[in-house]
């Protein structure tokens, strides 16, 4: 068996241009998304990110705005 | 998953928390999977989730092999177990949609023949991830972003198709990845 490369067409942005992205804008104005588990978001986040697991994504996705930018880890 | 659902602008934070604490970047470039431009037909759809399926069994079965644990050891042969009743499941909604029958045989091989074309095996894939087969925290996380996009798949497939018997499968395969999540979160939350 082979995979299929499932590569989706969203963008990545290394450490720096992630810097730069967030402090070019507000708060309000951008996403940042942490979709890792509750402990690993305690130990050590991006300051303003949010927090909703994986696995409880797909039924969370009303509290994000679609028409902001999300930057996701 | 988000990509999917009218979310007009997002972006990778490639090598996640690490590369910000490194301030270094690592990782590919496409950590991000997704599996559908969103204009596959149903019957396309079902093929490619049955691939899916098929290397998700693989990529368990291997990880069965590697873990050092015999709780995560356990976990994946479950995991691997369920995957085939998916693909069960795969393969008679797609004779339910289909408008002629084709027996499991030939269906096998136009889904070979689709999930070969660029493909990776499952060995280059977890290398393209870089991950770590004996760090368990790395392999839970990839799997859970496999498990993630399976997920994803479902619930778009859900809504395309009409044939109800066909969507109550799909539903249920969807409600299973989601509880695989979860159990793939618990796991991780104790390690």
């Amino acid at each position: 068996m082979k995979w299929m490369q499932f590569f989706t067409p969203v963008q990545s942005l290394n450490f720096s241009e992630t810097k730069q992205y967030i402090d070019e804008h507000t708060g309000d104005e951008i996403q940042i998304l942490d979709v890792r588990q509750p402990g690993e978001y305690k130990d050590d986040h991006i300051p303003g990110a949010s927090l909703i697991p994986l696995p409880q994504l797909s039924d969370r996705l009303d509290e994000l705005d679609p028409q902001k930018p999300v930057l996701v880890y | 998953m988000l990509s999917g659902k009218g979310f007009k602008k997002i972006f990778n934070v490639s090598g996640g928390i690490k590369a910000w604490e490194a301030q270094t970047a690592i990782g590919p470039q496409d950590l991000g999977l997704d599996l559908f431009t969103g204009n596959e037909e149903p019957l396309e759809v079902l093929k490619i989730a049955y691939s899916l399926e098929q290397g998700l069994r693989e990529f368990y079965l291997e990880m069965e092999k590697q873990a050092e644990t015999q709780k995560v050891k356990e976990l994946f042969a479950k995991l691997s177990e369920i995957e085939v009743k998916h693909q069960e499941s795969i393969y008679i909604a797609y004779n339910d949609v289909s408008p002629e029958d084709i027996n499991k045989d030939e269906f096998e091989k136009m889904v070979e023949v689709k999930a070969l074309e660029g493909g990776l095996s499952t060995m280059e894939y977890l290398e393209l991830f870089g991950s770590d087969l004996t760090a368990e925290i790395q392999v839970i996380s990839l799997a859970m972003s496999i498990e993630a996009q399976a997920l994803d798949l479902y619930q778009r497939l859900s809504s395309k198709v009409t044939n109800l018997k066909s969507r109550n499968i799909i539903n249920k395969i969807a409600s299973e990845e989601k509880a695989h999540l979860a159990s793939l979160g618990k796991l991780m939350d104790s390690l």
